[in-house]
């Protein structure tokens, strides 16, 4: 008995030592856990240092050539659309954050929900369902004999604009929520009217969250690829695909590193502005903040937001659901439809667990040790945060032909690019759960007389739970809507849904193109909850 | 409460996965166990096909493989880009048959040593024009190059007769013609070369990319919008001409085998087929695939199914092709692109007419 009780003391003595080298705040996280940060922090981020290398390969010639010809183009094409988008989207995200959260709009609170939906759909799927409506021999075309062309500049913003605000609506509603009222009372008291209150006191508070989200739907412009190759417009990322077709990797480089200057640029101003948002944070009151009458304004208000809410989520939804509807009818889901969705829900569950396996150790790191190691750490997630799937495709390619070719041409491929691309996810989503243990609430567990294995499964896991399962869903979603990296890295017989939607789509197959893109939708919706609550 | 709904959201995927994983198993043992039951057939493993071609030509006749032999096909739709990465992949061949909408692109890739020969007795029922010399790539279905025009907009007799004519400036704006990627589109190209030399040849590209009306993504594109009455007319391959005509609705067009004068050239005939891949990690399954399509039925199944010509002697073309011996055709032997193929491309795009649609 007193040999049993002597043992169990020192393994847990043991024990207690291992862990407390996880928990102890401390200079250096030691060897293991070094490791693990610097070899993610290098699996990472040798792709795109060999990307630069390469764009060199032919020395600078063709450097001087390309900025000669082809880039000026394609900068002027990116950029033009970038910021019409980011403004469209500034307007309709800011009003309809505004109706939802400081007006009496009726049905304000469906309403909320309802104008996130088009986040759910991501950009190239909503491209398809008007191109399928719109596009030439489209539904409008058969019907009336003519269209409009949905190639055009003005309706590729449309689209684009469509399914992004929500990242501009989701953060200014967010920030609009925080407002101490008593400042917009201020601004009441010294006679300034509705409108007034809105221009002079409330957009200026939410400004750098306005900021915030702008940067972040010029980032999804930038990087996206499925809408603009659909919506054929010329952008950085359309022509790095093209020039990887005709195996011209040196071209396809040197306008990858344009690219990662323009993101650069980009998250460096998201950086500022996020400095800048922590001063002017306000904190709430327990007051219940008063809402706007809108008076005659009321019906204007619905049909803006039914407008938003139909145009980007009922019509592109309705036309899928329409075209799924005559696919049943037509038997095309059928065997291989199966297969392709099995295809994309294994892609999908091998990356989730990957990216989880490597980000738990990373945010331990994080969390526990104010070091070197943690800015690492840090620098991953930012970094690729926004890296195009095109690119991290390119490195990916050179990366197995040169080092590691018996695995080409596999799914492995495809795996380290969705786990590039999404890491930083799953990073950001197991932070907050993990910050949240303290070292002092496992030690408290242990002397409570709870074996180490119980503090694990009792207090460790079941705290950062959450964490867990959110970055599971969101790396799961991510990885089913991916598209460029997919296109680029499948290995023969693994069409995903993403490429399935691609290929129908590029070749007029509607019907087989909608039970595709509306799957995609349907499992995008599942952790729409963590999306909300990130903003 | 909540959190416990999390939880079965997650075990619920977890189950999910867990039975995908299982039934792709599964799937594996179905395709063993059929395999055995075929029994006339030793063949096991899989196929690895990549294609330039639509998906919708190729999979069913591969299908019919599957079903047949147990072999499971693992195919990669793609495009004429498709060509490069087989070149670039000869260090380290994934695939086992290359399925072509262009010969030249197969020879080249002959020439530069991706392609392996192949030695059944049976590719000899091809004619000689339309295989390499070492049958490393065999023509299964021909396709040529002309005109489909509307005939409520334009007749036969007004139309151009030439492909030189295309660059007159009088039909600015009345026909619509493939981007310069196109596959078909490298191949006419390096066939022009071979007969006007890179000059002419240049300048040509050149007035008929100005001339244009639209430069649409694909052939389909063009009978559709020709058949629609959008253009007069369009330069397209003659099994579009077939699709046209079988459509419902917009199917009052014909077709023009241009040059057909004494003097003149003939028409440019290509062929689509099947070439061998140097390397390939399953070369049985790759041979009796070879004989497999070179088999009668399965040569009329495939040529039917994209209304192309079979080259096949003992197969019929479909009712609407003109048989390929009352027409006139360019002589040289289609290996001879080869070499003229690889920078043809470049050519196209230093001419001004855009590779891609944008």
């Amino acid at each position: 008995m007193k040999s049993n009780n002597q043992n169990r003391s020192k393994v847990r003595g043991a024990i207690l030592r291992t862990f407390g080298r996880f928990f102890r705040s401390s200079k250096s996280p030691g060897p293991t856990l070094s490791a693990m940060v610097i070899l993610t922090g290098i699996f990472m981020v040798i792709p795109i240092i060999y990307i630069g290398i390469r764009s060199f390969d032919n020395g600078s010639q063709r450097w001087l050539e390309l900025l000669d010809t082809r880039i000026p183009f394609l900068l002027e094409k990116t950029l033009s659309l970038t910021l019409t988008v980011t403004f469209l989207g500034l307007i309709i995200g800011v009003v309809s954050a505004i109706l939802v959260v400081k007006t009496n709009l009726p049905g304000r609170r469906v309403w909320r929900w309802l104008l996130v939906v088009p986040l759910t759909i991501p950009a190239y799927v909503g491209a398809v369902s008007y191109i399928i409506l719109f596009g030439p021999r489209g539904l409008v075309d058969n019907l009336f004999g003519t269209t409009i062309d949905v190639f055009s500049f003005p309706m590729v913003v449309l689209i684009i604009t469509g399914f992004t605000y929500p990242y501009i609506y989701l953060i200014v509603s967010a920030s609009l929520q925080k407002i101490n009222p008593s400042f917009e009372e201020a601004g009441y008291i010294s006679g300034l009217s509705h409108f007034g209150v809105i221009r002079k006191v409330t957009i200026p508070m939410v400004r750098p969250a306005i900021g915030s989200g702008a940067i972040l739907v010029a980032l999804y412009v930038v990087s996206d690829f499925g809408s603009v190759a659909m919506l054929r417009y010329p952008t950085f990322t359309q022509a790095i695909y093209f020039q990887m077709g005709s195996f011209d990797r040196v071209g396809a480089s040197i306008f990858s590193m344009i690219l990662i200057v323009i993101t650069l640029v980009f998250l460096g101003i998201q950086y500022a502005s996020k400095r800048r948002m922590k001063f002017y944070q306000v904190d709430g009151t327990s007051k219940a903040p008063t809402l706007i009458d809108l008076g005659k304004w009321k019906v204007p208000a619905l049909i803006f937001v039914s407008t938003v809410f139909g145009l980007f989520a009922a019509l592109p939804i309705g036309v899928l659901l329409y075209w799924s509807g005559l696919a049943v009818v037509e038997g095309v889901i059928d065997s291989r439809f199966f297969a392709f969705t099995m295809n994309s829900f294994m892609a999908a569950a091998i990356t989730s667990l990957l990216c989880l396996v490597l980000a738990l150790p990373l945010i331990y790191v994080k969390t526990r040790f104010n070091s070197g190691m943690s800015r690492i750490v840090d620098v991953i997630s930012y970094l690729s945060y926004a890296l195009p799937g095109v690119i991290v495709a390119l490195g990916v390619i050179f990366i197995f032909i040169n080092y590691i070719p018996f695995l080409y041409g596999t799914i492995a491929m495809l795996i380290m690019a969705y786990v590039m691309r999404f890491l930083p996810q799953s990073l950001q989503s197991t932070e907050s759960s993990m910050g949240q243990i303290s070292p002092k609430i496992d030690e408290a567990a242990l002397s409570l007389g709870k074996k180490p294995v119980q503090v694990l499964n009792q207090v460790i896991l079941r705290l950062i739970q959450p964490g867990i399962i959110a970055s599971f869903s969101l790396v799961f979603v991510s990885v089913i809507k991916e598209l460029p990296a997919t296109l680029l890295l499948r290995p023969a017989g693994f069409d995903t849904l993403a490429v399935r939607v691609w290929i129908e789509t590029s070749e007029g197959y509607y019907a087989m193109a909608a039970p595709s893109a509306l799957l995609i939708i349907l499992i995008s919706i599942l952790p729409i909850r963590w999306i909300m609550n990130k903003y | 409460m909540d959190k416990r709904k999390i939880w079965l959201v997650a075990l619920l995927s977890l189950v999910a996965v867990i039975m995908v994983a299982c039934s792709s198993d599964s799937e594996d043992e179905e395709a063993g166990s059929n395999e055995e039951t075929v029994g006339n057939s030793e063949l096991e493993g899989k196929l690895v096909v990549y294609s330039s071609r639509k998906e919708e030509f190729v999979q069913p006749i591969l299908d019919k493989f599957e079903e047949e032999t147990g072999v499971e096909v693992k195919l990669l739709p793609s495009d004429e880009t498709i060509v490069n990465r087989i070149h670039e992949e000869q260090v380290n061949p994934q695939a086992d048959i290359f399925f072509s909408t262009d010969t030249a692109a197969m020879e080249f890739l002959k020439l530069e040593g991706a392609l392996q020969p192949y030695t059944g007795e049976d590719a000899e029922i091809i004619e000689d024009k339309y295989r390499a010399d070492d049958n490393s790539w065999i023509g299964l279905s021909a396709r040529t190059r002309g005109f489909i025009y509307n005939k409520d907009l334009i007749s036969e007799e007004e139309m151009p007769q030439t492909m030189e004519e295309l660059a007159d400036p009088k039909w600015a704006d009345e026909f619509a013609m493939v981007r310069g990627g196109n596959g078909s589109m490298i191949s006419q190209v390096a066939a022009l070369r071979t007969q006007w030399g890179d000059d002419k040849t240049s300048e040509w590209i050149k007035n008929v990319g100005e001339n244009a009306g639209a430069i649409l993504a694909g052939h389909g594109d063009i009978r559709k919008a020709v058949g629609a009455g959008e253009f007069k007319f369009g330069l397209v391959n003659n099994y579009y001409y077939h699709q046209q005509l079988g459509e419902p609705k917009d199917n009052n067009v014909g077709f023009i085998y241009p040059d057909q004068g004494e003097d003149e050239m003939g028409a440019f005939v290509n062929a689509s087929g099947i070439g061998f891949i140097e390397g390939a990690p399953n070369p049985e399954n790759a041979e009796a695939f070879i004989s497999f399509m070179l088999e009668e039925e399965n040569m009329r199944d495939f040529s039917y199914n994209s209304k192309e010509t079979p080259l096949h002697p003992d197969v019929e073309a479909v009712p609407e092709a003109l048989p390929i011996n009352e027409y006139k055709t360019m002589d040289m032997p289609l290996s001879d692109l080869g070499p003229v193929w690889n920078d043809a491309k470049q050519l196209i795009d230093q001419s001004g007419l855009p590779l891609e649609v944008q």
